[in-house]
C-alpha cells in the first residue's frame, strides 16, 4: 500500500509516519465529541447520517486512528466533511488518510497554501470559505467558523457552537504554557483577535493541542501572552542579550514567575518563547500577517 | 518622530520602531562604535561586531545599505561613514530587506537620503508603519535590476524566498562580491530561523553560484569566501535529515532539554566546533523539525520559485 509521506523524504519515516495510536474521545453533548492523541486535540460533530470532522491529525497513522475513533463512536455515520482549522501538516496533512471522498472545507488562504504545498496526502480544500464569518449547514448540522484575523498559520478558522457554549481554535491559545518556539505566530494581531471571541457566549474552550479549558483560562493564556510580549519588550530595551536562551529564560520567566509560574510547562518554555516573541520587536513582525492592517504577500499569486 | 505622530504622544526622544512600552527604551539611544574597512574598489564594509553591511564611495556621495538596528547604532553608523568620506553625504540608501534590525531607522541615519528597496521589501514597510523606518522612494520588482548611482555601479538581485520580504542581495561583478544579509553567515547562527522560508530556501541561495565572485558580506560578523558559503549551505541542508531523524526518534520540538541532548548526541560529533553551535543548533533543530510537522509556513514558504541559475 502506497503511504502518504507529507513532506517527509526518508524512508525511515514510515514506522513513524503508519503508527497509529490510541485516541481519546470525550463527548461535550449529544453531537459534539473532543479527541485527541494525547498531543493534538479536535472535534467532530455528528450529523443526520454523516460526521463532520475538523483536521485530520498529522500523520496517515494518526488519520487512520481518527477515523476509527469516531466509526467506534458513531457507527453507521461516514465522514462527509472536513473542516480545515488552517494548514499546518500536523493538524490537516492526511484527509486522503481519514475520508479521501469528503467534501473538504477551508478558509481561502488556507486552502491557498495547502494548494501551493502539494504535501502527499494533504487534499486541496473543495469548498472555499472567504470572511470573518460563515454559517454553513451540512447534514444538518449548522456550523459558525470565524476567521477574525491572523493568528497562528494560515486561514485560521475557530469553530463556535452556540448551543453547547464551545469555542475550538486551533494552536491559538493553551490551556497551558507549552507554547514552545510558537511556529508561525503572527503577534502583532494575535492577543486583540484572540481577545475578539470573547464577545460570543461560550464557557469551554478547546484548544488543538493538550487538554481543554474554560473561559477563565483562554482569558489568562491571552494575558500570559500578552505579559510575555510585555516583557521580551522590557528584555531588549534593557540590553538583555536577546539571542541567548538561559538570559531570556532568566530574564522573562523571573518577570512571570510569579503571576503564571503555575501553568503547567511554564519553567521548561518560557524561555523558548521570551526567544521568539522579543525578535518580534526586534525585527518588526513578519511578512503582512504582522502589520496593523493584516494582509498576506503574493496571496494573489495563487488561485482557488 | 513618524509623519502624524506628536512629541506629547511619545515618552521617548528616540524612534520607537514597534516597541509599545511606555517610558524610556534605553537601548533605542545606546551608542555603539561602528569598525569599517575597505573590501574591494570602492566598496566599505561596517559592523558593530554583530551587524554588517556596506557602504560605496561614489563621486559625490556615498551610497549606504541598510541602517542598523536602533536609532543609535544608525547615528553611529553616519558617523562612520562621514569619518571615511567627510565631504561625501549619504543621498542614497539601499534597503537588503524589511526587518527593523537591519532597515528600520532611516530618518536616524539619513533622514534626505533617497530609499531604493525592492517592492516586496517596501509593501510591508509601508504597512508596518514602524517609527524611524523610513518607505522607499524609488521600488523595483522582479528578479534583477542594475543600479548606477554617482559612479557606483551594481546590481541587485532577488533570487526569491529566503528570509523577510524582497531580501535582496548587491551584486558587483567587477570585483567579484556578493552582499546579502540574514541567508548565510558563519557558523551554525541564526538562532530558531526567524522568518526563513526555509522550503526553497538552499535551492534559492545556490543560484547565485552561477555567478562569479569569490567574497560573501552577510548580514552578521564577517566576510566568507565562496568555499565556506557552500559550507554553510551543505549544514542547512544536512538538517533537513537530522530533523527527520528527530521526529521518527520522538524528539519534542518543543522541549528545550531533549533538543539539547538529540543535537549533542547527534549534530555535535560533526558540528560542535562551529561557530555558535552551542547557542543555536537545537534551536536551529527545532525549526527544522517545523518544516516537516507543519510544513512550510505560509504562501512564501510554499510558492514555487525559479530556480534556474541567474
Amino acid at each position: 500500500m502506497s503511504l502518504n509521506r507529507g513532506k517527509f523524504t526518508l524512508e525511515k519515516a514510515r514506522a513513524y509516519l503508519e503508527h497509529e495510536p490510541a485516541m481519546q474521545v470525550e463527548a461535550l453533548s449529544d453531537r459534539l465529541f473532543t479527541v485527541t492523541d494525547g498531543h493534538c486535540r479536535s472535534i467532530f460533530v455528528s450529523g443526520l447520517k454523516s460526521v463532520v470532522a475538523f483536521d485530520t491529525f498529522g500523520t496517515p497513522g494518526r488519520a487512520r486512528a481518527y477515523r476509527n475513533a469516531i466509526e467506534t463512536r458513531l457507527p453507521g455515520k461516514p465522514i462527509s466533511a472536513i473542516i480545515y482549522s488552517h494548514d499546518h501538516l500536523d493538524h490537516t496533512g492526511f484527509a486522503a488518510d481519514l475520508a479521501p471522498k469528503a467534501e473538504i472545507i477551508a478558509d481561502e488562504l488556507c486552502a491557498k497554501v495547502v494548494k501551493a504545498r502539494g504535501a502527499e496526502g494533504q487534499t486541496v480544500p473543495t469548498r472555499i470559505l472567504r470572511g470573518q464569518r460563515n454559517e454553513i449547514t451540512i447534514d444538518d448540522i449548522s456550523l459558525v467558523l470565524l476567521n477574525p484575523g491572523p493568528t497562528h498559520g494560515s486561514g485560521n478558522l475557530a469553530a463556535y457552537f452556540e448551543k453547547e457554549r464551545v469555542l475550538f481554535s486551533s494552536d491559538t491559545i493553551l490551556g497551558n504554557a507549552k507554547y514552545g518556539f510558537m511556529p508561525d505566530y503572527h503577534f502583532r494581531n494575535f492577543v486583540p483577535t484572540m481577545r475578539s471571541f470573547l464577545e460570543l457566549d461560550w464557557d469551554i474552550f478547546i484548544p488543538g493541542r493538550f487538554g481543554l479549558t474554560n473561559r477563565d483560562g483562554f482569558i489568562r493564556g491571552c494575558d500570559f501572552i500578552e505579559a510575555t510580549m510585555t516583557e521580551c519588550q522590557r528584555a531588549f530595551a534593557n540590553f538583555v542579550p536577546i539571542w541567548l536562551y538561559e538570559p531570556m529564560k532568566g530574564f522573562v520567566g523571573g518577570a512571570l514567575s510569579e503571576r503564571f509560574g503555575d501553568l503547567e510547562g511554564f519553567d521548561g518554555h518560557i524561555g523558548q518563547m521570551a526567544i521568539r516573541i522579543v525578535h518580534h520587536y526586534l525585527m518588526g513582525g513578519w511578512g503582512l500577517e504582522d502589520t496593523p492592517s493584516g494582509g498576506v504577500l503574493l496571496a494573489d499569486e495563487i488561485k482557488v | 518622530m513618524s509623519e502624524g505622530t506628536t512629541s506629547a504622544e511619545k515618552s521617548c526622544a528616540e524612534h520607537l520602531g514597534i516597541f509599545t512600552l511606555k517610558g524610556d527604551i534605553p537601548i533605542q539611544g545606546a551608542y555603539r562604535d561602528i569598525c569599517y574597512q575597505p573590501l574591494r574598489a570602492n566598496i566599505w564594509t561596517a559592523s558593530e561586531g554583530i551587524y554588517r553591511t556596506i557602504f560605496l564611495e561614489g563621486k559625490k556621495s556615498v551610497v549606504a545599505f541598510d541602517t542598523f538596528g536602533t536609532p543609535g547604532t544608525a547615528r553611529a553608523y553616519a558617523w562612520a561613514m562621514n569619518r571615511v568620506f567627510p565631504k561625501k553625504p549619504v543621498e542614497h540608501l539601499v534597503y537588503s530587506h524589511e526587518h527593523l534590525d537591519h532597515t528600520g531607522y532611516a530618518f536616524d541615519l539619513a533622514p534626505n537620503a533617497k530609499v531604493i528597496a525592492h517592492d516586496l521589501a517596501n509593501r510591508v514597510i509601508v504597512a508596518r508603519e514602524s517609527d524611524g523606518q523610513k518607505a522607499a522612494d524609488q521600488t523595483w520588482s522582479g528578479e534583477r535590476q542594475e543600479f548606477n548611482i554617482d559612479g557606483c555601479t551594481f546590481e541587485m538581485i532577488y533570487p526569491g524566498p529566503t528570509h523577510g520580504d524582497g531580501n535582496v542581495a548587491a551584486y558587483f561583478p567587477q570585483h567579484k562580491t556578493l552582499f546579502m544579509v540574514d541567508t548565510v553567515a558563519d557558523g551554525v547562527g541564526y538562532t530558531t530561523l526567524m522568518d526563513w522560508h526555509l522550503t526553497h530556501y538552499i535551492p534559492v541561495m545556490k543560484r547565485f553560484l552561477s555567478l562569479d565572485w569569490d567574497l560573501f558580506v552577510p548580514g552578521h560578523f564577517w566576510m566568507l569566501t565562496r568555499e565556506r558559503f557552500i559550507q554553510i549551505l551543505d549544514y542547512w541542508q544536512s538538517l533537513k535529515d537530522f530533523a527527520q531523524e528527530a521526529i521518527i526518534a520522538g524528539v519534542d520540538p518543543h522541549d528545550w532539554n531533549d533538543l539539547n541532548r538529540y543535537t549533542d548526541e547527534h549534530l555535535g560529533p560533526v558540528y560542535r566546533n562551529e561557530f555558535r553551535y552551542y547557542e543555536y543548533a537545537a534551536m536551529n533543530l527545532s525549526r527544522y523539525m517545523q518544516e516537516y510537522l507543519s510544513g512550510g509556513w505560509g504562501i512564501e514558504g510554499n510558492l514555487k520559485p525559479n530556480l534556474s541559475p541567474l
